[in-house]
């Protein structure tokens, strides 16, 4: 491994902004088609009716609240990375905190689309903004889904400001190092930022205020969330555990696809002297930590369910475990708590290809967690006669496979025109600095 | 009196900036400022700079977003007050949910336009007198000076190490 020096480093992420490859542009092109598959599942369902999906009685909420659910806990490790971990001044996070940053924008602009989705008649969203209106009627507050709707909204344009923020010293950067209209765009970009003592003596202050507020935000964000559920009285969700449950099982999501994601960028963009395999491995370290909250709320769950004595709680965790969905209970066990713990053997956390798999098997393990709560609910509740199944449609697998697509699509189009890491918290690292905080 | 004459001095070390920056308020030159591509404690303590009102901004955000967020939820009950199984309409508990995100969000605007204001910009002036070394490698110590006394500046920064880069136009 080279010695890293400001020179190197800039040399190193400004060349991953050459034009691209023609494997870029095929890669690009397929996830477009696949975008444009889910558009089209929309526009079909938005023409034909919410029928065409899968979700009926019981179960009124399927995969459109799972991916909700799925894509603001990715979201939420970019706040972690980016915020928490700034304010504990952990110098590791600096190679990977841009792309995690990144991925929580792109991952809140995913979730926010579901519950588009799921409204049906989209037009009408208008129904939840307080803006006065003819109808003389407001959003209730006191309504679980207004609060998501207004943690939301603030999550995305706060984390959109703060990795912009982060981003206007590589922007001038570039804006340097570029001609003809490139040098015009970033210098726009750039809003003249020249790094000057007086520009630094303000920024290094709002951008610690900047994590000092959105440190917050990220835990009462996903709380929020799982308040959508916790307030109903849903056997099986109304459980005051549910906020930190969720909050854990979000970061722990996240930073799987941050492996997800950071390792391929690696290797293609040749950043192995930038993120090292120390930066990987306290990415795995910490996933073994959140798995281990995580499995401790599974367990919690279950021991609040027999403490409580509720017999129509204590079927709804016998049948989750046994009844119709128990392999999503199985595979939710299995990859978020067991997998993460093989990290424990150095050999593996030091493997990339290891490091790889199980960061996509903890992304389906996420994935699995939300159906077996939010479809195991209500599938299972108070009534016998009104339990019921569920299974998703082709429309549903359509509209997901290109939400996907849509984020994969997006992040690659981030990597090739944005440094994807940040060069001056890099220069910061090799100073012996930490990071951006005054 | 605006100097005549403008250089910067470009160093590849804090230290040396640190020391060029002590030497420089001892001499009859005049400093303007220092461009870096990271932000240096060493070179913030040498200029002995004024803690940022950034925070100030912050903070009329964030009681603004309080009262915002609190008012909004407060507003809505009250347009429809129909009490339903004895709830109250101006139900504080679930409100600190609105009156909480509301805070965050104003006082992140309050940080935004604290920081644009503060730090101005968008502003292309920044880029008068600026190397484009100093987005890199280098830290650029700026100084002015009359024409008379170009040389002297020249070979001050020389003496200390750095590239020196002179700026015709005052």
């Amino acid at each position: 491994m080279t010695q890293l020096t400001y020179a190197k480093i800039d040399q190193t992420i400004l060349d991953t902004l050459t034009p691209p490859k023609r494997g870029y542009w095929i890669i690009l092109v397929l996830l477009l088609l696949g975008t444009l598959m889910g558009a089209a599942c929309w526009l079909y369902q938005i023409f034909v009716g919410m029928g065409v999906a899968g979700q009926n009685n019981p179960v009124a909420w399927g995969t459109y609240l799972i991916n909700f659910v799925f894509w603001v806990g990715i979201a939420h490790s970019g706040t972690l990375i980016s915020a928490i971990l700034h304010l504990f001044r952990a110098g590791w996070r600096n190679p990977i905190a841009r792309a995690a940053e990144t991925m929580t924008v792109f991952a809140v602009c995913i979730a926010g689309l579901y519950p588009f989705i799921h409204l049906g008649r989209v037009w009408q969203v208008y129904y939840m903004l307080p803006i006065p209106t003819q109808r003389l009627l407001w959003p209730n507050f006191l309504s679980p889904l207004m609060f998501d709707v207004i943690a939301i909204s603030t999550y995305l344009t706060v984390s959109s400001l703060f990795w912009y923020t982060g981003l206007l010293p590589d922007l001038a950067a570039i804006r340097d190092r570029t001609t003809g209209l490139r040098h015009k765009i970033f210098t726009f970009l750039a809003m003249g930022w020249s790094g000057a003592h007086e520009q630094w003596r303000h920024y290094t202050r709002g951008y610690l205020f900047f994590a000092a507020l959105a440190t917050p935000l990220v835990i009462s964000v996903h709380s929020v969330v799982s308040w959508d559920f916790a307030l109903g009285i849903v056997p099986g969700w109304h459980t005051t555990i549910f906020a930190p449950y969720f909050v854990a099982g979000a970061i722990h999501s996240g930073l799987a696809m941050v492996l997800t994601l950071m390792i391929p960028l690696r290797k293609l963009f040749k950043y192995e002297d930038i993120i090292t395999m120390e930066v990987l491995q306290n990415v795995a370290k910490t996933i073994v930590l959140t798995g281990l909250i995580v499995g401790l709320a599974y367990g919690t769950e279950y021991f609040i369910a027999w403490y409580s004595h509720n017999s129509i709680e204590m079927e709804q965790f016998r049948w989750r475990a046994l009844g119709d969905f128990r392999w999503g209970f199985y595979f939710m066990v299995l990859c978020n708590t067991l997998a993460p713990l093989l990290f424990l053997f150095k050999k593996i956390r030091t493997t990339i290809a290891s490091l790889f798999i199980i960061s996509l098997i903890v992304n389906f393990g996420m994935w699995w967690e939300r159906f077996v709560i939010i479809v195991g609910g209500v599938a299972h509740g108070f009534a016998p006669h009104a339990w019921g199944l569920y299974a998703p449609t082709w429309v549903e697998f359509g509209i997901m496979i290109g939400t996907f697509c849509l984020f994969f699509f997006l992040f690659m189009m981030f990597a090739k025109h944005l440094p994807s890491v940040s060069m001056t918290e890099m220069k910061e690292t090799v100073a012996g600095g930490h990071d951006h905080g005054a | 009196m605006a100097p005549d004459r403008h250089i910067m001095g470009l160093f590849k070390d804090e230290d040396q900036v640190v020391s060029t920056l002590d030497a420089l308020k001892a001499s009859p030159f005049e400093f303007i400022r220092v461009n870096t591509p990271i932000p240096s404690h060493k070179i913030m303590d040498a200029l002995k700079l004024k803690k940022s009102k950034v925070g100030w901004f912050t903070l009329c955000g964030g009681i603004l977003g309080f009262l915002a967020g609190f008012g909004l939820a407060i507003f809505t009950a009250t347009r429809w007050d129909m009490i339903v199984s004895g709830k109250p309409i101006v139900a504080i508990i679930p409100f600190v949910v609105v009156g909480f995100e509301a805070t965050i969000l104003f006082a992140v605007f309050g940080n935004v336009i604290g920081l644009l204001t503060q730090m101005r910009v968008p502003n292309q002036d920044w880029l008068q007198h600026y190397d484009p070394r100093c987005s890199g490698e280098h830290f650029g110590v700026l100084a002015g000076c009359n024409a008379q006394q170009e040389d002297e500046l020249k070979s001050f920064f020389k003496q200390r190490g750095a590239d020196v880069t002179v700026f015709e136009t005052g």
